[in-house]
């Protein structure tokens, strides 16, 4: 008798739960139908999640109350590359990749292997303010909507004059053994920037134009001289080794075991600000030729949905309102030119303009290089 | 009931490795097709298969030195595992004191520890400016070695981190050997090393081949460890491999180095299973 009441119960039960679900589910599609889902997807470090999950996401909502942004992020990029793979796959079978609107250095890969839409089927007006040149590396499937560069911090304790030019660094870097260090290129932009930095002032300018705008493997031979000069140095940096990752090297310029090191202008600032740095150690620029910098991209898949809703967000992103959140938050470029923004924020930026950023190689290009450099240098 | 769990293996182990090795034989299509879309520097063929991805991982000098690097570090690393748990394991079973407790449950701390704070903390501790340096500075002794980003700095994180496991197994395996079989032997008068050498060596071989085994396996395929406190060049596998996966845009490359490792893995679980099955005849044959 007891086991009758008990199976009546969990039918009852199921039905209960059934009809609860379908209920929700009606009512889910029915409130779909007025307020649209985009996804972004993001990785990096912490301070590009705070900029859109604190500034700009809100901000956009507000201003649009039928759009919604659901937020993934992945810290320091370890999502990346299975993300690679599941946009590559769902754009290949026309399906939707569950994300509408990519913010990582993935970008230039979708947007060079053509699986994100061309900035000219994009429809948002603030478009056409961004750099065009910034569009060349990425075959114009990709919308940049920040800019950072390479700089050099030095201890200003220990350094009163910092090296001015390339070739000054170099003598600086012999002068003064094991003070200097840059991180393995594989694994960070800032030790990459450095390197590439070496190899380029060595190549004519119409061969490393070449090299900035397409995949030209045969071009390569031209590294030779750079990679020497950077394997002499050796015997000169920090233990005679390249450490792993960006914030590895900021870790011994902070600690005061090396002196002078390429870094992330935006990663110094935050690292100055935090007080991971000492507030003696000073960033500044070389020159002949200056360190690379580089355009964040945004990017959006071919197979995204609401793509209408997408590149509202994406004009959103390049107002000068916005850009002004990303300018303060990140200690980063604009992707905008200067005249656009507020005063406070031109005089910020007086000596340095955004559109000075040095390119750097196209992305294939970059992954020869560094495969080289592992042969090569260390 | 056999069934679910072989086909869950079949699906999210076999299926892919099966994909993978075909990718390093130069097949690019069906599941390969959208890695094989992205990667640089690939050899594919349409028909049969090639070993030029092979040929092009293992006549590649840097590797050479990866490999010697990852076979030296695994081999010390392995041995000393091996040897400071078995002290560790035979003093805890001969001693019952309080210090005896007490380094049983040192021993075991680093298995609480995640390996990424373990690594940055050995990387600090022997730094140029670290702890060791420090100490024997005061000392009077101004030559100590830096061992911050060298392999000597890996194999040491590396015996840190597996040192718990082996104590553990050890322990394990020698508290399995009865009191009264010791008792016996040093009631006819056999010495302590007689007794360690004549009744616990024997009795605790599995173990002792379970711990050699998995740490080697462990060490072979480490990432963090080296990735955090090796030198750039050479270093283990594990950073190579992640390398030439996302770095250098070589998938085809990364994989080869995969089926590398699998093969000296392969080795090495072999010899597990060899002691395994030959105690096992051995306990038959008993009964």
């Amino acid at each position: 008798m007891k086991r009758k009441h008990l199976g009546a119960i969990v039918v009852l039960a199921l039905a209960v739960v059934l009809a609860s679900v379908a209920a929700a589910s009606s009512a889910a599609t029915k409130r779909q139908a007025k307020t649209d889902t985009i996804v972004l997807y993001a990785s990096g470090d912490v301070n590009v999640q705070s900029l859109w999950q604190q500034y700009i996401i809100p901000g956009f909502e507000k201003k649009n109350k039928n759009i919604k942004v659901k937020f993934i992020f992945s810290e320091h990029g370890v999502n990346d590359t299975t993300t690679l793979a599941r946009i590559g796959a769902a754009v290949k079978q026309r399906k939707w990749p569950g994300i509408d609107l990519v913010d990582a250095g993935l970008v230039t890969t979708l947007a060079t292997d053509g699986l994100t839409q061309p900035v000219t089927k994009a429809t948002a007006p603030n478009i056409k303010n961004v750099d065009q040149t910034l569009l060349t590396p990425v075959k114009g499937a990709a919308i940049p909507y920040r800019g950072s560069s390479v700089v050099l911090a030095y201890d200003s304790k220990n350094v009163p004059t910092p090296p001015k030019s390339l070739g000054a660094l170099l003598a600086w870097i012999k002068a003064h053994p094991g003070k200097f260090t840059y991180n393995s290129p594989n694994s960070g932009g800032s030790g990459y920037s450095f390197a590439e930095t070496v190899v380029d002032s060595t190549i004519p300018a119409n061969i490393l134009k070449q090299m900035q705008t397409g995949y030209v493997p045969n071009l390569e031979s031209y590294w030779k001289q750079g990679f020497d000069t950077l394997h002499s140095l050796n015997q000169y940096v920090y233990q005679g080794v390249y450490p792993n990752g960006n914030a590895a090297v900021l870790d011994l310029l902070g600690k005061g075991q090396i002196w002078v090191a390429p870094v992330w202008s935006d990663q110094s600032l935050t690292a100055l600000k935090t007080g991971q740095l000492p507030a003696s150690v000073h960033l500044t620029q070389i020159a002949s030729p200056s360190f690379t910098g580089g355009a964040a991209y945004l990017g959006v898949p071919k197979s995204a949905r609401h793509k209408v809703d997408v590149y509202k967000f994406v004009d959103y992103v390049l107002s000068p309102a916005a850009q002004t959140q990303i300018i303060n938050v990140m200690a980063g470029f604009p992707a905008i030119p200067l005249k656009l923004m507020p005063k406070a924020i031109q005089n910020k930026f007086a000596d340095v303009s955004a559109n000075s950023l040095r390119p750097t190689y196209a992305q294939k290009q970059q992954s020869d290089f560094k495969a080289q450099w592992q042969q090569i240098v260390p | 009931m056999v069934l679910p769990p072989v086909a869950v293996i079949a699906v999210f182990i076999g299926f892919p490795v099966v994909a993978a090795i075909a990718y390093t034989l130069g097949r690019a299509g069906g599941p390969n097709s959208v890695v094989a879309s992205l990667g640089q520097r690939q050899f594919i063929v349409q028909h049969g298969v090639t070993l030029d991805a092979y040929r092009d991982v293992l006549s590649n000098d840097t590797i050479h030195r990866d490999l010697w690097a990852t076979i030296w570090v695994t081999i010390v690393s392995t041995l000393v595992v091996v040897v400071v748990s078995w002290a560790i394991a035979l003093y805890l079973r001969l001693a019952d004191t309080r210090l005896a407790r007490i380094v049983s449950a040192l021993s075991v701390v680093p298995l609480f520890i995640p390996v990424v704070i373990a690594s940055y903390a050995i990387l600090t501790f022997y730094a140029s400016d670290g702890f060791m340096r420090t100490i024997a500075y005061h000392l009077g002794w101004n030559g100590f070695p830096t061992l911050g980003f060298t392999l000597t700095c890996v194999v040491l994180a590396e015996i840190w981190v597996n040192i718990p496991f082996g104590v553990l197994m050890m322990s394990s395996g020698l508290n399995g050997v009865p009191n009264n079989l010791i008792e016996a032997a040093r009631d006819s008068g056999a010495s302590m090393p007689r007794v360690v050498r004549s009744i616990l060596l024997p009795m605790n071989v599995i173990p002792t081949v379970i711990v050699g085994t998995f740490t080697a396996i462990y060490v072979l395929g480490s990432f963090t460890v080296p990735y955090l406190t090796g030198p750039t060049a050479p270093n283990l596998l594990g950073p190579t491999m992640s390398n030439f996966f996302s770095a250098f845009n070589q998938p085809q490359q990364a994989e080869v180095l995969a089926i590398v490792v699998f093969v000296f893995a392969l080795g090495i679980g072999a010899v597990y299973v060899w002691a395994n099955v030959r105690t096992g005849k051995r306990s038959s044959v008993a009964q």
